[in-house]
Protein backbone atom coordinates (compact mmCIF):
# COMPACT_ATOMS: atom_id res chain seq x y z
CA UNK A 1 0.00 0.00 0.00
CA UNK A 2 1.51 3.40 -0.93
CA UNK A 3 2.46 5.91 1.89
CA UNK A 4 -0.34 8.14 2.37
CA UNK A 5 0.66 11.75 1.50
CA UNK A 6 0.58 14.35 4.90
CA UNK A 7 -1.31 17.16 4.30
CA UNK A 8 0.01 20.30 4.88
CA UNK A 9 -1.42 23.35 7.01
CA UNK A 10 -3.92 24.85 4.19
CA UNK A 11 -5.30 22.07 3.16
CA UNK A 12 -6.35 20.67 6.52
CA UNK A 13 -7.96 24.15 7.07
CA UNK A 14 -9.88 23.28 3.76
CA UNK A 15 -11.08 20.15 4.44
CA UNK A 16 -11.81 20.86 8.26
CA UNK A 17 -14.01 23.95 6.81
CA UNK A 18 -15.39 22.04 3.66
CA UNK A 19 -16.76 19.34 6.31
CA UNK A 20 -18.36 21.93 8.44
CA UNK A 21 -19.98 23.87 4.70
CA UNK A 22 -21.14 20.45 3.84
CA UNK A 23 -23.27 19.65 7.04
CA UNK A 24 -25.69 22.25 6.88
CA UNK A 25 -23.08 25.21 8.42
CA UNK A 26 -23.39 23.62 11.98
CA UNK A 27 -21.47 20.62 13.26
CA UNK A 28 -21.34 19.38 16.22
CA UNK A 29 -17.07 19.41 17.75
CA UNK A 30 -17.30 15.25 18.07
CA UNK A 31 -18.59 14.27 14.38
CA UNK A 32 -15.63 16.89 13.26
CA UNK A 33 -13.53 15.73 15.40
CA UNK A 34 -14.28 12.12 13.75
CA UNK A 35 -14.62 13.31 9.82
CA UNK A 36 -11.43 15.54 9.99
CA UNK A 37 -9.12 12.09 10.27
CA UNK A 38 -6.91 14.40 12.78
CA UNK A 39 -5.78 13.12 16.29
CA UNK A 40 -7.66 14.50 19.24
CA UNK A 41 -4.24 17.28 19.95
CA UNK A 42 -4.05 18.16 15.91
CA UNK A 43 -7.78 18.46 15.99
CA UNK A 44 -7.68 20.66 19.67
CA UNK A 45 -4.83 22.81 17.44
CA UNK A 46 -6.19 23.83 14.16
CA UNK A 47 -9.70 24.43 16.18
CA UNK A 48 -8.33 26.95 18.04
CA UNK A 49 -6.44 28.48 15.70
CA UNK A 50 -9.52 28.46 13.32
CA UNK A 51 -11.00 30.24 16.33
CA UNK A 52 -8.33 32.60 16.83
CA UNK A 53 -8.23 33.19 12.93
CA UNK A 54 -11.84 34.14 13.16
CA UNK A 55 -12.62 30.93 10.47
CA UNK A 56 -15.27 28.84 12.40
CA UNK A 57 -17.15 30.48 15.77
CA UNK A 58 -18.70 28.32 18.31
CA UNK A 59 -22.67 28.58 19.05
CA UNK A 60 -25.45 27.14 21.12
CA UNK A 61 -28.59 26.01 20.10
CA UNK A 62 -31.76 26.01 22.31
CA UNK A 63 -30.70 22.88 24.40
CA UNK A 64 -27.84 24.26 25.38
CA UNK A 65 -26.15 22.49 22.77
CA UNK A 66 -22.06 23.54 21.25
CA UNK A 67 -21.98 23.22 17.51
CA UNK A 68 -19.73 24.75 15.26
CA UNK A 69 -20.64 27.40 12.28
CA UNK A 70 -18.25 29.05 9.35
CA UNK A 71 -17.97 33.22 9.73
CA UNK A 72 -18.00 34.95 6.38
CA UNK A 73 -14.11 34.84 6.65
CA UNK A 74 -14.28 30.77 6.64
CA UNK A 75 -16.85 30.61 3.65
CA UNK A 76 -13.88 33.73 2.00
CA UNK A 77 -11.73 30.81 2.34
CA UNK A 78 -12.73 28.03 0.37
CA UNK A 79 -13.93 30.30 -1.78
CA UNK A 80 -10.27 31.38 -2.32
CA UNK A 81 -8.81 28.25 -1.99
CA UNK A 82 -8.26 27.20 -5.46
CA UNK A 83 -6.37 30.78 -5.76
CA UNK A 84 -4.37 30.81 -2.85
CA UNK A 85 -2.78 27.40 -3.75
CA UNK A 86 -2.19 28.85 -7.36
CA UNK A 87 -0.53 32.01 -6.05
CA UNK A 88 1.61 29.78 -3.85
CA UNK A 89 2.19 27.38 -6.38
CA UNK A 90 3.15 30.73 -8.83
CA UNK A 91 5.35 31.90 -6.72
CA UNK A 92 6.71 28.91 -4.68
CA UNK A 93 5.95 30.28 -1.28
CA UNK B 1 17.92 76.64 -3.52
CA UNK B 2 18.11 74.01 -5.72
CA UNK B 3 21.08 73.38 -7.82
CA UNK B 4 20.83 69.78 -10.23
CA UNK B 5 24.62 69.62 -10.76
CA UNK B 6 23.93 66.81 -13.51
CA UNK B 7 24.44 66.64 -17.35
CA UNK B 8 20.68 66.76 -18.19
CA UNK B 9 17.10 67.40 -15.99
CA UNK B 10 16.36 64.42 -18.47
CA UNK B 11 18.38 61.93 -15.94
CA UNK B 12 17.02 63.32 -13.15
CA UNK B 13 13.48 62.71 -14.95
CA UNK B 14 14.05 59.54 -15.54
CA UNK B 15 15.11 58.65 -12.37
CA UNK B 16 12.32 60.31 -10.83
CA UNK B 17 9.83 58.09 -13.16
CA UNK B 18 12.01 55.09 -12.70
CA UNK B 19 11.49 55.24 -8.95
CA UNK B 20 8.14 56.28 -9.24
CA UNK B 21 6.97 53.46 -11.07
CA UNK B 22 9.26 50.57 -9.19
CA UNK B 23 7.89 51.90 -5.83
CA UNK B 24 4.36 51.96 -6.89
CA UNK B 25 4.41 48.42 -7.95
CA UNK B 26 6.04 47.04 -5.04
CA UNK B 27 3.63 48.50 -2.77
CA UNK B 28 0.40 47.72 -5.20
CA UNK B 29 1.98 43.80 -5.04
CA UNK B 30 2.02 44.35 -1.28
CA UNK B 31 -1.08 46.31 -1.00
CA UNK B 32 -3.03 43.42 -3.49
CA UNK B 33 -1.78 40.36 -1.39
CA UNK B 34 -3.05 41.72 1.89
CA UNK B 35 -6.76 39.88 1.62
CA UNK B 36 -5.15 36.54 1.16
CA UNK B 37 -2.84 36.85 3.56
CA UNK B 38 -4.89 37.44 6.29
CA UNK B 39 -7.33 34.76 5.43
CA UNK B 40 -4.52 32.29 5.53
CA UNK B 41 -1.43 34.06 7.88
CA UNK B 42 1.06 31.92 5.50
CA UNK B 43 4.41 32.15 7.02
CA UNK B 44 5.33 32.44 2.67
CA UNK B 45 3.12 35.16 1.49
CA UNK B 46 4.14 37.31 4.87
CA UNK B 47 7.87 37.05 3.73
CA UNK B 48 7.26 37.39 0.16
CA UNK B 49 4.87 40.70 0.60
CA UNK B 50 7.60 42.04 3.04
CA UNK B 51 9.87 41.93 0.29
CA UNK B 52 8.61 43.91 -1.94
CA UNK B 53 7.54 46.33 0.87
CA UNK B 54 11.35 46.75 1.74
CA UNK B 55 12.11 46.79 -1.96
CA UNK B 56 9.75 49.88 -2.43
CA UNK B 57 11.35 51.49 0.95
CA UNK B 58 14.36 50.62 -0.56
CA UNK B 59 14.15 52.78 -4.27
CA UNK B 60 12.62 55.14 -2.45
CA UNK B 61 15.40 56.01 -0.04
CA UNK B 62 17.64 55.21 -2.88
CA UNK B 63 16.22 58.30 -4.60
CA UNK B 64 16.96 60.49 -1.96
CA UNK B 65 20.71 59.49 -2.19
CA UNK B 66 20.84 60.16 -5.62
CA UNK B 67 19.63 64.04 -5.15
CA UNK B 68 21.67 64.29 -2.62
CA UNK B 69 24.41 63.21 -4.70
CA UNK B 70 22.88 64.85 -7.70
CA UNK B 71 22.23 68.32 -6.53
CA UNK B 72 23.90 71.14 -4.34
CA UNK B 73 20.45 71.21 -2.38
CA UNK B 74 22.11 70.85 1.19
CA UNK B 75 20.52 71.61 4.28
CA UNK B 76 23.88 72.80 5.65
CA UNK B 77 22.40 75.52 8.49
CA UNK B 78 20.85 72.05 9.79
CA UNK B 79 22.66 69.08 8.54
CA UNK B 80 25.75 69.46 6.34
CA UNK B 81 25.69 67.89 3.78
CA UNK B 82 28.50 65.48 4.11
CA UNK B 83 26.73 64.12 7.15
CA UNK B 84 23.04 63.85 4.58
CA UNK B 85 24.36 60.97 2.37
CA UNK B 86 26.28 58.31 4.71
CA UNK B 87 22.63 59.12 6.89
CA UNK B 88 20.25 58.57 4.01
CA UNK B 89 22.83 55.36 3.46
CA UNK B 90 21.21 53.73 6.46
CA UNK B 91 17.53 52.82 5.43
CA UNK B 92 18.85 52.40 1.88
CA UNK B 93 21.51 49.69 3.24
CA UNK B 94 18.59 48.40 5.82
CA UNK B 95 15.69 48.41 3.34
CA UNK B 96 17.31 46.81 0.75
CA UNK B 97 19.03 44.04 2.56
CA UNK B 98 15.73 43.07 4.02
CA UNK B 99 14.37 42.81 0.36
CA UNK B 100 16.84 40.23 -0.65
CA UNK B 101 16.80 38.24 2.58
CA UNK B 102 12.79 38.40 2.48
CA UNK B 103 12.69 37.17 -1.08
CA UNK B 104 14.94 34.53 -0.58
CA UNK B 105 13.18 33.50 2.67
CA UNK B 106 9.71 32.96 1.11
CA UNK B 107 10.92 30.46 -0.93
CA UNK B 108 13.27 28.48 1.47
CA UNK B 109 11.53 29.46 5.27
CA UNK B 110 9.92 25.59 4.95
CA UNK B 111 13.09 23.73 4.60
CA UNK B 112 15.18 25.93 7.10
CA UNK B 113 14.59 24.68 10.87
CA UNK B 114 16.45 27.34 12.42
CA UNK B 115 13.90 29.49 14.61
CA UNK B 116 16.23 32.60 14.66
CA UNK B 117 16.38 32.69 11.05
CA UNK B 118 14.54 36.51 10.53
CA UNK B 119 17.07 37.58 13.23
CA UNK B 120 19.84 36.59 11.68
CA UNK B 121 18.73 38.11 8.58
CA UNK B 122 17.59 42.04 10.89
CA UNK B 123 21.29 41.33 12.17
CA UNK B 124 22.92 41.18 8.77
CA UNK B 125 20.74 44.43 7.68
CA UNK B 126 21.75 46.41 10.79
CA UNK B 127 25.59 45.33 10.08
CA UNK B 128 25.53 46.17 6.13
CA UNK B 129 23.59 49.45 6.66
CA UNK B 130 26.26 49.98 9.78
CA UNK B 131 28.93 49.53 7.45
CA UNK B 132 27.47 51.74 4.73
CA UNK B 133 27.19 54.42 7.27
CA UNK B 134 30.86 54.40 8.16
CA UNK B 135 32.04 53.87 4.74
CA UNK B 136 29.78 56.41 3.06
CA UNK B 137 30.25 53.83 -0.16
CA UNK B 138 27.28 53.09 -1.57
CA UNK B 139 29.86 51.08 -4.17
CA UNK B 140 31.04 48.47 -0.93
CA UNK B 141 27.42 48.00 0.16
CA UNK B 142 26.23 46.67 -3.55
CA UNK B 143 29.25 44.34 -3.08
CA UNK B 144 28.01 43.45 0.03
CA UNK B 145 24.59 42.90 -1.39
CA UNK B 146 25.99 40.98 -3.77
CA UNK B 147 27.74 38.24 -1.75
CA UNK B 148 24.63 38.03 0.77
CA UNK B 149 22.69 37.41 -3.20
CA UNK B 150 24.98 34.96 -4.17
CA UNK B 151 24.82 33.15 -0.59
CA UNK B 152 20.99 33.52 -0.81
CA UNK B 153 20.95 31.67 -4.55
CA UNK B 154 23.52 28.74 -3.40
CA UNK B 155 20.88 28.15 -0.68
CA UNK B 156 18.13 27.89 -2.75
CA UNK B 157 19.70 25.46 -4.81
CA UNK B 158 20.91 23.41 -2.00
CA UNK B 159 17.71 24.03 0.08
CA UNK B 160 15.28 24.35 -2.70
CA UNK B 161 15.03 21.34 -5.48
CA UNK B 162 11.82 21.71 -7.44
CA UNK B 163 11.52 20.78 -11.15
CA UNK B 164 12.33 22.57 -13.62
CA UNK B 165 9.05 24.27 -14.66
CA UNK B 166 9.14 26.60 -12.01
CA UNK B 167 12.90 27.54 -13.19
CA UNK B 168 11.23 31.18 -14.51
CA UNK B 169 10.11 32.33 -11.24
CA UNK B 170 13.38 32.10 -9.27
CA UNK B 171 14.86 33.69 -12.35
CA UNK B 172 12.37 36.65 -11.78
CA UNK B 173 13.71 36.79 -8.69
CA UNK B 174 16.94 36.95 -9.12
CA UNK B 175 16.88 39.89 -11.63
CA UNK B 176 14.72 42.05 -9.43
CA UNK B 177 18.17 41.47 -7.08
CA UNK B 178 20.49 42.39 -9.44
CA UNK B 179 18.69 44.97 -11.08
CA UNK B 180 19.04 46.44 -7.15
CA UNK B 181 22.29 45.73 -7.13
CA UNK B 182 23.43 47.61 -10.32
CA UNK B 183 20.64 50.77 -9.43
CA UNK B 184 22.78 51.20 -6.22
CA UNK B 185 26.19 50.76 -8.01
CA UNK B 186 25.12 53.54 -10.87
CA UNK B 187 24.16 55.53 -7.88
CA UNK B 188 24.82 59.26 -8.69
CA UNK B 189 26.10 61.67 -11.20
CA UNK B 190 29.22 59.85 -12.39
CA UNK B 191 28.49 58.09 -15.96
CA UNK B 192 29.50 54.70 -15.45
CA UNK B 193 27.06 53.41 -17.85
CA UNK B 194 25.93 55.79 -21.12
CA UNK B 195 22.40 57.47 -20.81
CA UNK B 196 20.67 55.13 -23.61
CA UNK B 197 22.12 52.05 -21.48
CA UNK B 198 21.11 52.81 -18.42
CA UNK B 199 17.28 54.34 -19.79
CA UNK B 200 17.28 50.49 -21.03
CA UNK B 201 18.11 48.65 -18.34
CA UNK B 202 15.51 50.26 -16.49
CA UNK B 203 13.04 50.21 -18.95
CA UNK B 204 13.48 45.93 -18.51
CA UNK B 205 13.83 46.32 -14.79
CA UNK B 206 10.16 48.14 -15.09
CA UNK B 207 9.10 45.03 -17.08
CA UNK B 208 10.27 42.47 -14.85
CA UNK B 209 8.18 44.23 -11.83
CA UNK B 210 5.70 44.36 -13.93
CA UNK B 211 5.46 40.51 -14.66
CA UNK B 212 5.62 40.38 -11.52
CA UNK B 213 2.50 42.40 -10.75
CA UNK B 214 0.62 40.20 -13.49
CA UNK B 215 1.48 36.97 -11.48
CA UNK B 216 0.23 38.27 -8.80
CA UNK B 217 -2.79 40.04 -9.89
CA UNK B 218 -3.87 36.39 -11.88
CA UNK B 219 -4.92 35.00 -8.54
CA UNK B 220 -5.53 37.55 -6.06
CA UNK B 221 -8.58 38.79 -7.35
Amino acid sequence: MGKMRKRDRLEVIYDFLKIIRESNNSIKPTPLLRKSNLSSQSFAEYFKEMLSKELIKEAQDKKRRKYITLTDKGFKYLEKYKYILGFIGEFEL
Amino acid sequence: MLVINMPSYEMFAVELIYTLVVVFLCFVVYYKTKGIYDLTKYKGIGYFRNAFLFFGLAYASRFILHLVQLTTFTFDFIIPKRMVFPLFMIPTGYFSTMAIFYLAYSIIWKKIKYEHFLTFGNTIAVILSAVAFISRSHILLSILQLLLLIFSIVLIIIKHKKPRKKLHTKALYILISIFWLINLFLLGPRRLLSFGIKFLFQLISIIVFIIIYYKVKKWVK
